[in-house]
């Protein structure tokens, strides 16, 4: 059994990219999916911890441009009270607001929810949504260098991302949703609360006069990692939202996605519960 | 190489006191608080964030103690079950848990009060359902639910005032 032996927290990021250096050490923000690993002995614990949460750029929201950029540290309670969030970010702030329960909400953070990398991580799918970009930061010959990635290729498979040795996530970026779009979201399991999803799935729509002119569609728990629906946005572009395209739509969605049967559920009750779940949103934004 | 502490030297402030903890970086807030402090009134349940009998507040948001290193208290405010009786009185919260039968083996009953702490803190009057989403991280092993949404309701309904 390791112990952990060093606690640091650096204030600005510079300083945090040149101590991640080989990524040996862990990246420690709100702890509560490192915490849990630490106390049951499931992973070796870090010799050295680095904490990033007094780093300032990395908190809050804030607008960048034409872009709404949330820092890595923002907690999962902040992002589903914030008013910008909630009112041009789609399904995201409800999202957080379903992640696990109050005391987890008020330490996770968004950063950690991406880089932990999990298929059923809450916040996937609605950035995958928004067409999200994650920024990574690592040290460079001349300071900080930054790079983005977009979410669906952020992540690589379950529990690993795109994100390199010695590289930190800083913050996520995306356009707000005009007033034109319409999002759902919503994660099956076997109870409201403290949940892992069995299946989530969302959808953004963007119609006029009773046409579907963008459409996006993400899914959570039923692929290696979260997913992209691109069969289903194809049957969905240039089309009423009538019975028959609605069922072309999640049959596509149940195509496309890859489940696997696990202690949770089967994969094909992953499958019909995905279909189920989309057509019921396709069939609310089809009435509204 | 920088350099390997043995043990850290944490100040911060529980239930209103200045205090300072010798504990190794690893220790999290509820080994410091049981271990170091003696405030064994917060449990460890799970240990892993499911069962919330580890509650406390920590700048004023309710948490999981046992996820949380001690070394990223220092200079916090936390507050602590041992933190809401006052000169000798139970706190309304404490009182209306009693008053209403809300405790049966006791274990989680601290974690239950810091969370309805947390929530009336927010929302003063809440309904049934934000009672029971304020409390959907905290288990009881009793299954004393009933009872328990009885109290905070009890306390949400201008019963008793919240300090």
């Amino acid at each position: 059994m390791t112990v952990i032996q060093e606690y640091l927290a650096p204030r600005t990021l510079e300083e945090l990219t040149r101590l991640v250096g080989d990524g040996e050490a862990a990246i420690y923000a709100g702890g509560t999916d490192l915490g849990p690993r630490w106390n049951k002995d499931v992973v070796e614990k870090p010799a050295t911890v680095i904490d990033v949460k007094a780093i300032a750029e990395l908190h809050g929201v804030r607008v960048d441009g034409e872009e709404v950029v949330i820092g890595a540290c923002t907690l999962m309670s902040q992002i589903e009270a914030d008013p910008m969030l909630r009112k041009s970010a789609g399904a995201l702030a409800p999202a957080a607001g379903r992640v696990a329960c109050p005391q987890i909400r008020n330490r996770a953070t968004i950063g950690g929810n991406l880089c932990n990398a999990s298929p059923a991580a809450d916040t996937a799918v609605p950035l995958i949504l928004l067409d999200a970009e994650v920024e990574l930061a690592s040290v460079g010959d001349d300071g900080v260098v930054r790079r983005r990635v977009p979410i669906t290729e952020f992540f690589t498979g379950p529990g690993s991302t795109c994100r390199k040795p010695g590289e930190v996530l800083t913050c996520v970026r995306f356009k707000p949703l005009p007033d034109t779009t319409s999002c759902a979201w919503d994660k099956f399991g076997t109870r409201p609360a403290m949940e892992i999803a069995v299946a989530s799935v969302g959808v953004m729509l963007e119609q006029a006069d009773g046409v579907v002119k963008r459409a996006r569609v993400g899914y959570g728990s039923v692929a290696p990692t979260p997913l992209r629906g691109h069969k289903a946005e194809a049957e969905l572009a240039g089309k009423r939202l009538t019975a028959e395209v609605i069922e072309r739509v999640t049959a596509a969605a149940r195509d496309e996605i890859n489940p696997i049967s696990d202690v949770r559920a089967g994969a094909e009750y992953r499958r019909t519960v995905i279909g189920v779940m989309l057509g019921r949103m396709l069939n609310d934004a089809a009435g509204a | 190489m920088p350099q390997v502490l043995d043990t850290l030297d944490l100040a911060f402030e529980v239930n209103g006191d200045a205090v300072s903890v010798k504990v190794p970086p690893g220790a999290t807030l509820l080994d410091a608080l049981r271990d170091a402090l003696e405030l064994t009134g917060t449990k460890l349940g799970c240990g892993e964030g499911e069962c919330g009998a580890c509650s406390v507040l920590l700048d004023g948001r309710v948490v999981n103690s046992c996820l949380v290193l001690a070394a990223e208290c220092a200079g916090a405010k936390i507050v602590t079950i041992e933190g809401l009786a006052a000169n000798g009185k139970l706190h309304a919260i404490q009182q209306a848990f009693v008053d209403q039968g809300a405790i049966q083996c006791g274990f989680c009953t601290p974690g239950m009060i810091m969370a309805t702490h947390a929530l009336l803190a927010d929302n003063p009057t809440p309904s049934e359902a934000d009672a029971k989403r304020a409390l959907e991280g905290n288990l009881c092993r009793c299954t004393g639910y009933r009872k328990i949404l009885d109290a905070v309701l009890s306390l949400a309904n201008g019963g008793v005032a919240h300090d």
